[in-house]
């Protein structure tokens, strides 16, 4: 007796294994964030938006780009683009020893998420900043790389805690600081959270503060 | 760098040799090869000396994010080859959790391991699609399935090939490599027969050519913790995984990112 197929479609399965083998369009899913109204300039351009950093919308699923996802939406101009990736990046050396490099210029017409992509890569480059993640004027998450709703919960009652009094760091692990750092937009106050090996001065912080001022409500 | 899952919808199917062996194999090739366990019940852990499987691991990372990547990786006597274990987190029992509640987790410690600069990144996944391990491929570039060479192992196929292309929904840039037989008896008529019928099943680009045989050899290797080519009489096993990992950086090359998984 055939120990095989009587237990299974042979058509099925090739079927399905055909189908492993097709590219797989992406889903777009809606950049509509709570806490942001129409006004918002960053949504203006577009309806919807891509919000993931990995999508391909361009690529075929037969062709991975594993270091450099190609993003759905439009390239930025160049001189706006970071100038290197982070996985191309070398070994940075302490914060403490080394002057940020100047932010890069928010592009005014440009997607929100796409701006805050931008100024994450410039913060994880410059700062050692890792589990970045931004929340809204609501406490709701904007933007996360952490998956940790336990920093969303300690950023946010930080931020509740030291309302008109700037940023707030605290020690959560041998070489991991939680920096809080609540910015006031004209679309209310947001809070930026991200683990950093040092707590950072106040120069830098105010750097920090600006540029992510900068990406909210550009001019 | 590349990052690519070895999982199967069944257990006890060599997944972990072959996850090994393949790791090592690229290592040897020149490429900076990280394996990380990310099976539980897994045996790449189990091959550790008893301090390093003191070690935080995998599942720490997920569920600490104020772990640094360092504290995890284990260097070998081999430059090109590290590894990070298992580790003592909680979910290190449970290895599942609800799929998605660990995705940013493995997303990040993907991004570390790149910014790390590892060309190649093989993750031991426990079996069965569900939990971590779902968020694991719908993070990871590629995938390989091992699939034991026997018709139980052959019949849960439909499934594994069904959650696959779930996932696929999730991650639509998932390459799948393709399936490998494994533990294949070549004097066994039941296992060659379900070998057969597993090529005529899937289209020839889905299946790997080449076959793990089940050896004694491998049972020696694992209980010493050790790739199989650094056995004396391994060298004949090894060529089996060099074959493989040829393979499978032909098939990474037709995806058009060759240039990436070349040797330094």
């Amino acid at each position: 007796m055939d120990p095989i197929n009587p237990w299974l479609d042979p058509t099925e399965v090739r079927h399905l294994a055909e189908q492993l083998l097709r590219p797989v369009a992406p889903a777009c899913l809606s950049a509509a964030d709570a806490g942001f109204d129409s006004s918002f300039i960053g949504f203006t351009s577009g309806g919807v938006a891509s919000i993931a950093p990995e999508s391909t919308a361009s690529a075929p699923v037969s062709a991975p780009l594993p270091t450099t996802h190609t993003p759905a939406i439009p390239p930025l101009p160049q001189a706006i683009q970071p100038a290197i990736s982070i996985s191309q990046a070398p070994p940075a050396p302490s914060v403490s020893q080394r002057s940020p490099e100047p932010p890069p210029a928010a592009p005014s017409r440009t997607r929100f998420l796409q701006r805050i992509h931008i100024f994450r890569d410039w913060l994880a480059k410059n700062f050692q900043a890792t589990d970045i993640f931004v929340l809204d004027r609501e406490g709701k998450v904007i933007f996360d790389e952490s998956g940790h709703g336990r920093l969303h919960f300690m950023a946010r009652n930080l931020a509740i805690a030291s309302r008109g009094s700037g940023n707030i760091h605290v020690k959560i692990g041998p070489a991991a600081i939680l920096e809080v750092i609540p910015c006031e937009t004209p679309y209310g106050r947001i809070v930026l959270g991200a683990l950093v090996p040092d707590a950072l001065p106040a120069d830098h912080i105010n750097m920090i503060n600006e540029v992510l001022l900068q990406t909210a409500s550009p001019a | 760098m590349i990052s690519i899952a070895i999982s199967s919808q069944k257990g006890g199917v060599g997944k972990t040799t072959l996850s090994v062996n393949l790791a090592h194999a690229f290592a040897r090739a020149g490429l900076n090869t990280l394996l990380v366990d990310a099976d539980p019940q897994g045996s790449v852990g189990l091959s550790l000396t008893r301090q390093s499987r003191l070690l935080p691991g995998f599942y720490d990372f997920l569920a600490d994010p104020g772990i640094p990547m360092e504290r995890l990786i284990v260097p070998t006597r081999l430059e090109t080859f590290s590894l990070v274990a298992a580790g003592q987190a909680s979910d290190y029992e449970a290895g599942n959790g609800s799929s998605g509640s660990h995705l940013a987790r493995v997303r990040a410690f993907i991004r570390n391991a790149t910014a790390r600069r590892y060309d190649i990144c093989l993750i031991d996944t426990a079996a069965g699609l569900f939990g971590v391990t779902n968020d694991i491929i719908s993070t990871a570039d590629a995938i390989i399935v091992p699939q034991q060479a026997e018709p139980l192992g052959i019949r849960s196929m439909p499934k594994l090939l069904e959650g696959l292309n779930r996932l696929r929904i999730i991650n639509p840039r998932l390459n799948v490599l393709g399936v490998c037989l494994t533990m294949l008896q070549q004097g066994l008529a039941e296992s060659t027969e379900a070998a057969s019928a597993l090529r005529h099943l899937l289209p020839a680009e889905m299946l790997f050519q080449t076959s793990i045989l089940r050896d004694e050899i491998y049972i020696r290797a694992s209980a010493k913790g050790l790739p199989v080519g650094v056995l004396e009489n391994g060298k004949g096993a090894e060529t089996v995984f060099d074959s493989l990992r040829a393979e499978v950086q032909a098939k990474l090359a037709r995806s058009r990112a060759a240039a990436i998984y070349q040797p330094h």
